[in-house]
């Protein structure tokens, strides 16, 4: 496959829109199966600023967004898709001013379905702030 | 109460009578073009768990820790004004489990649904 016919590399240059681009995030890096994307720290996203309590809602997106990228990450292609579930344990709270990470995994691919892991951190990879699994269906008929 | 958060005031979320939070539409929630983002609905339906809490509770002094969340998407988000209301299945000393539904013109549609666990310190 010609750089030019993949349209992983292609999407994942494009500059965000709509809630990606409200906040801000970012793709780091990615792997045959995988992406990371990121979420800059910011003071909108609180639920409560005096007890510094970071809200989960934009891990939520940001996990719905590196596993989006990673089953176009594995696919090579894209295909119309919509999430079916989404399961997100609550490891440990955020910390204020740090940046969000979420490495998702597509690790397995039906024809209509794409089954995914997802690990969100805020600094150190090895020290989790969540934990999630996810699946999306294909709407077109493979 | 917790449409007076930061975070639901980004998202334009208020609250309207009986737990019910809305969520207006607008261009900074859309997904895939033409969907509202599914990120964001299941945002709301978090924030709505946590704002019937918040009522059981009578106030947001005591704040659950969330354990854990599963969303069902039933529907593509339509870019329009969506809704949730939880309902508290059952609080315990410690463990409270909501559900959450979140619809947008037709309540007995719902776009997508929750179950949540929370901790009570």
């Amino acid at each position: 496959m010609t750089q030019e016919e993949d349209l992983f590399e292609r999407l994942k240059n494009l500059p965000p829109r709509g809630h990606h681009a409200m906040l801000g995030l970012y793709s780091v890096a990615d792997g045959p199966d995988w992406v990371e994307m990121a979420c800059p720290y910011d003071p909108r996203l609180l639920m409560d600023a005096d007890q510094g309590l970071v809200a989960s809602g934009p891990i939520l997106s940001l996990i719905d967004a590196a596993a989006g990228a990673a089953v176009i990450a594995r696919t090579r292609q894209w295909r119309p898709m919509a999430t079916l579930d989404m399961r997100v344990d609550y490891l440990r709270a955020a910390r204020v001013g740090q940046t969000l990470h979420a490495r998702a995994t597509c690790h397995h691919l039906t024809r209509q379905v794409a089954f995914l892991n997802c690990e969100v951190h805020d600094g150190s990879p090895e020290d989790r702030v969540a934990s999630a699994t996810l699946s999306f269906f294909f709407m077109d008929e493979a | 109460m917790i449409a007076e958060t930061p975070y639901a005031q980004m998202l334009g979320i208020c609250s309207l009578d009986a737990g019910v939070l809305m969520m207006p539409v607008s261009p900074d929630l859309e997904g895939r073009p033409g969907f509202l983002y599914g990120g964001v609905i299941a945002s709301l339906l978090e924030l709505a768990c946590l704002e019937a809490v918040a009522l059981e509770l009578g106030g947001v002094d005591r704040r659950p820790r969330p354990v854990n969340i599963s969303f069902d998407f039933l529907r593509g988000g339509e870019m329009a004004d969506s809704f949730a209301q939880a309902q508290i299945v059952r609080i315990g000393k410690r463990i409270v489990n909501a559900t959450a539904l979140c619809w947008q013109g037709d309540r007995d549609k719902p776009i997508a649904t929750a179950r949540m666990h929370l901790m009570l310190d």
